[in-house]
């Protein structure tokens, strides 16, 4: 029997080369074993603001605690740890502080809440968004008699240090984009980062 | 559609559709490398799925240093490789002349060729396989080959030189018959 020549083969190698095969799988099946390993976010276009329920919620309370712990230290008025929420809205000197039933503060929601269904946990977050929103503008609005050139360049400062921890945790999201601690560090930095330059933008008006 | 830098930083963030386009655009080539250095269709599709959760799992680490393809195709051989070691495929690295042979219906002349050596090719030993698709098709080199497979670059050298010798051998019926080279018909591989 004859052989093929060297070259004879390497043609055939060409054409070999060349060749590509159908998928071995579908991509289904690839999609189902991404989806099991927890490779696949549900939401596609918004990857943090759909099906991922648990960490969207971590992610607005810590924007509500945060912000509303930021809006406090800025306008100087105690912390949680030392007063109540609900004292401190009482203690807002503009009358609009009467603008936001006590029952929607944070010292109004019971520790212990639980939910029956995602939807009712869904529609509490909503409003809880809401009511963080609203408290957040109404501190803007009404906190007029500390505004200085200090709180001025405070605000600044805070943003500047708030635009570096986004870039470190954005930066570390690369590394570990399903990390849900660096994914909750990352959204609450951005919401804090907001609240800052929401209030210094109305605090220049009022200088 | 090219698979950009946007559509990477979505897949790695776990975009279903990103992901999608990412495999429909290279699973073309990834799983032929696959298939011919698995030899089986069926172990390749399944270690294929794994050649694929591998390359989705490292995403991440992606640099950009090289074409992705060619990042992806590297995990592809590495996956492959690591998979046919473990169920001993590849713990033997020499050429065994198999008897056997097998009737296939071929349609053209591309198809015919590229059936016969993709069939001659499983004749090969796992080894011997694994060193011509490195070397010949996928264009390593014997160091890298000797890299991969944890033998010499000389090691890998005689390897080659014997695998070709098989194919020349399991293909010669494409010259004794060159009625089935010319035109269409049923062909085989040779018994050698």
């Amino acid at each position: 029997m004859s052989h093929l020549s060297e070259e004879q083969l390497d043609q055939l190698i060409a054409v070999e080369r060349s060749r590509e095969s159908e998928p071995l799988n579908e991509w289904r099946t690839i999609a189902a074993r991404a989806r099991e390993e927890g490779l696949i976010r549900e939401s596609e276009s918004r990857p943090w603001a759909s099906s991922q329920p648990w960490l969207q919620a971590a992610a607005a309370i810590i924007l509500l605690i945060g912000g509303i712990a930021i809006g406090r230290t800025t306008i100087g008025l105690p912390t949680g740890a030392q007063s109540s929420p609900s004292t401190a809205s009482v203690s807002t000197p503009a009358p609009e502080a009467t603008a936001i039933p006590a029952s929607d503060t944070p010292a109004a929601l019971p520790n212990t809440t639980s939910f029956a269904s995602v939807d009712e946990a869904t529609s509490a977050l909503e409003r809880a968004v809401t009511v963080y929103q609203r408290a957040s503008q109404f501190i803007a609005a009404n906190n007029l008699s500390d505004r200085t050139r200090d709180s001025a360049a405070i605000y600044r400062a805070r943003a500047e240090a708030l635009d570096k921890i986004v870039n470190a945790t954005k930066s570390a999201l690369q590394t570990a984009p399903h990390d849900p601690v660096i994914n909750q560090y990352y959204l609450a930095t951005m919401g804090a980062s907001v609240a800052t330059r929401q209030a210094y933008t109305v605090g220049l008006k009022g200088f | 559609m090219p698979f950009d830098q946007l559509d990477l930083k979505r897949a790695i963030l776990g975009d279903e559709r990103a992901m999608g386009r990412l495999w429909s655009q290279h699973s073309p080539h990834i799983d032929a490398v696959v298939r011919r250095l698995c030899g089986d269709p069926e172990l390749a599709a399944d270690i294929s799925q794994e050649v694929w959760m591998q390359i989705f799992r490292a995403l991440p680490s992606y640099r950009g240093d090289s074409q992705f393809g060619t990042w992806a195709h590297r995990i592809a051989v590495n996956r492959t490789l690591n998979a046919l070691r473990k169920i001993r495929r590849i713990a033997k690295l020499e050429i065994e002349i198999e008897d056997d042979s097998a009737m296939t219906e071929l349609d053209t002349d591309r198809t015919f060729m590229a059936e016969s050596i993709e069939q001659a090719m499983t004749k090969l030993s796992p080894g011997a396989r694994a060193v011509f698709v490195l070397h010949d098709i996928e264009g390593y080199t014997h160091i890298e080959i000797g890299e991969e497979l944890g033998i010499t670059p000389g090691g890998s050298k005689s390897q080659l030189f014997k695998a070709r010798a098989k194919l020349r051998k399991l293909l010669a019926h494409l010259v004794d018959e060159p009625s089935i080279t010319a035109g269409k018909g049923k062909g085989h591989v040779a018994s050698v």
